[in-house]
């Protein structure tokens, strides 16, 4: 049996995938970038390969995605995120969802990415360089309120008032903010589903500038978070799609299209 | 305890500037194919001037412009030199932030940065500032107070009216007037005669080497054609001939022998938006190294400054100023102008005529002309069915993670169409 593995160097966490010769995922794991990208990236595929009983001569192909993509040498290939993401939501919703249009929310960006109705990128855009509404920024908010990032969905349902408006997305100035509203004695609940609106807010005007077309998916960590796909949906008014697993869904489709390469090569 | 010998600002600015220039030229000359070989002078040539800061003119009277709208042929008659002082340089970017709001455009902080560091190899006795951007207009009085001596040319901000080229012309004919005044020349009609025939001459040349560029077997890559055509900024104008007569024989010579500097796949790009200005050539860089070939471009820092030839019907004084500023304004597509139907379509041209696949559009973040008029060339692309990516940057050399992503995923989309088509 032949294995195709897509590793997705991203600049919080090194997410892999496996797949099979029938592209079916046979496994992925995901684990801290750190400091050293290139060495854990290493590490982690070992451990994968370890843990899936799988011989590192099985592996045929590689390729890799993400902001360290160019430091992981071993690779065979390597190709932008926003190529893989769309093959990997393609991928990942077939059969349950059309999708058109993609958003990701990353440690450090986010994108919207609008497709054709055959799967190919026609328009994408991507936030300017600060982390505004991006996984970072949800995990300062998580530290200054004292919360697990992973509580910020049931927070978010406890509100019980308006969402509260959070002017400022940088992860930075924000931080003072919450604190301020903190001080007027607001509750973190409120503070909580004020932070999903305006990240929400922000994302959609990123999909206006490509267009929003129905058959809308979601992933990268933050889209684990209920709450902040509530405020999403409610922004747009429209049903989002939320796959499986949503962090991995670049490097499933870096994965796929190591299997792809590896059959035009055995072709060539 | 070791002495530490401590810099001058001067000597601090020039080695910043020298080691900007190195590893540009480095990353230019060898991260590539094999270029053409006459490509060695202009890189020897951008070494000496930008790293080792050699003057070339010191025997000329230097006429600095602070724009691509200053006619080169008056100058060029008035036994002057043009020094063209539109900026690249992130050390002096970083000093001209000091005079400006924050949000100004870096090519613009980067040319006063120059001035308030008086730091010039070759260094403009006159600085001629045409009213054509707001940002380059009002640097003019800030140029003026440290000291140096600034002539305001008066520029429309219109170009189709019979108004504006009547009111063009007349500031070239004053321009004329008070240059050979203030530099104590007479102007003749056998010098100016001679001055249209050798910048002809030149852009005659540029456009034999760029026509070269429509050949499916690419002789060159853009960066070296952003580095000749910048060179053209301050080299003397004899040399610059010469060596672009060599580089456009031996492109033919490669374009017969079917020499290429990209692959068959390599998505072709026409460059526009803000001008890259050498050592700032970051995003024609990860252009090209991202497998895509700039195939031609629509900036003033290169292909705006050869597009139309100044065509003269009587060879007297008076008609061929007449004729160089009609050259000068009929031919600008800046984003100045109030409309500016002509960019989108030399865009449109370029694409057609070079058999590209894609536009790439740069605003230096803060050139707000460059800014606003982004949403009608992309819709004119849009139309036209042209894929096109806009790009937002600045004079900073790190941060190009997320700018290599954006030119990949787009360079990734056009080879994907190219295979389906």
């Amino acid at each position: 049996m032949h294995y195709f593995a897509g590793i997705d160097i991203g600049s919080t966490a090194i997410k892999i995938a496996i797949v099979d010769e029938s592209k079916k995922l046979v496994g992925h794991k995901i684990s801290a970038s750190g400091s050293m990208f290139y060495k854990y990236a290493k590490q982690a595929l070992k451990e994968m390969l370890n843990e899936l009983d799988i011989d590192e001569d099985s592996l045929v192909y590689t390729v890799a995605t993400g902001y360290g993509r160019k430091l992981f040498k071993e690779a065979d290939e390597n190709i932008s995120e926003i190529t893989a993401n769309a093959m990997g939501a393609l991928a990942a919703a077939e059969g349950k969802c059309d999708i058109r249009t993609i958003i990701n929310i990353g440690g450090q960006d986010s994108k919207a990415i609008s497709l054709d109705g055959e799967g190919n990128v026609v328009n994408f855009a991507m936030n300017d360089r600060c982390a505004a509404g991006t996984g970072k920024f949800l995990d300062v908010v998580a530290m200054n309120l004292e919360i697990e990032i992973d509580e910020l969905g049931e927070y978010h349902f406890k509100s019980k008032g308006t969402p509260l408006a959070i002017n400022s997305t940088c992860a930075v100035f924000a931080e003072s903010e919450i604190i301020g509203l903190l001080g007027n004695n607001n509750s973190v609940e409120d503070i909580v589903a004020g932070v999903h609106y305006s990240i929400a807010k922000r994302i959609i005007k990123l999909v206006k500038r490509v267009g929003i077309k129905e058959g809308i998916y979601f992933d990268g960590g933050p889209a684990l978070n209920s709450g902040l796909v509530s405020a999403i949906e409610n922004e747009l008014g429209k049903r989002i799609f939320i796959p499986e697993f949503p962090q991995i869904t670049t490097s499933y489709g870096a994965a796929i299209l190591a299997h792809e390469s590896h059959g035009h090569e055995s072709k060539a | 305890m070791t002495e530490h010998k401590i810099e001058t600002p001067k000597e601090r600015q020039n080695r910043h500037k020298a080691m900007e220039a190195a590893a540009v030229l480095e990353k230019i000359k060898h991260d590539f194919k094999e270029p053409p070989k006459a490509m060695d002078y202009f890189y020897d040539l951008h070494e000496r001037v930008h790293c080792k800061h050699e003057a070339l003119h010191s025997d000329k009277a230097k006429v600095g412009t602070m724009c691509i709208q200053v006619p080169s042929e008056i100058i060029y008659a008035l036994d002057a030199v043009p020094l063209r002082l539109c900026n690249g340089f992130y050390a002096d970017d970083e000093i001209g932030s000091d005079f400006l709001p924050s949000k100004s455009c870096p090519l613009v902080k980067a040319t006063i940065g120059q001035f308030a560091s008086n730091n010039f190899s070759d260094k403009p006795d006159i600085v001629i500032s045409p009213t054509t951007c707001d940002q380059k207009a009002k640097s003019g009085a800030i140029i003026e107070n440290m000291g140096f001596e600034v002539y305001d040319m008066e520029f429309p901000r219109t170009k189709e009216s019979h108004e504006s080229r009547e009111y063009w012309r007349r500031s070239v004919r004053k321009f004329t007037k008070d240059l050979s005044e203030n530099l104590n020349t007479k102007l003749s009609k056998k010098k100016l005669k001679d001055a249209i025939k050798k910048v002809g001459y030149a852009q005659h040349l540029y456009h034999k080497l760029n026509i070269l560029r429509k050949d499916n077997n690419s002789p060159i890559l853009g960066k070296d054609m952003f580095l000749v055509t910048n060179a053209f900024f301050f080299d003397k104008i004899d040399n610059w001939i010469e060596a672009v007569e060599a580089l456009a024989n031996e492109c033919e010579q490669r374009v017969k022998d079917e020499i290429s500097v990209a692959s068959k796949r390599s998505p072709r790009i026409v460059y526009t938006g803000s001008p890259p200005i050498f050592p700032n050539l970051k995003i024609p860089l990860l252009i090209e190294l991202s497998d895509a070939i700039i195939v031609a471009d629509e900036t003033c820092s290169s292909n705006r400054m050869f597009n139309d030839m100044v065509s003269v019907d009587e060879w007297f004084v008076n008609d061929m100023v007449d004729s160089i500023a009609d050259r000068y304004l009929k031919g600008c597509t800046c984003p100045i102008f109030t409309k500016n139907e002509d960019r989108k379509r030399r865009i449109l041209d370029l694409v057609r005529d070079y058999n590209a696949d894609g536009v790439i559009y740069q605003a230096f973040a803060g050139c707000q002309v460059y800014e606003m008029e982004q949403r009608s060339v992309l819709e004119a692309m849009e139309r036209a069915g042209v894929p096109i990516l806009y790009l937002e940057t600045d004079y900073s050399p790190s941060h190009l993670g997320q700018l290599t992503t954006r030119i990949e995923a787009f360079v990734e989309s056009l080879k994907n169409r190219k295979r389906r088509q």
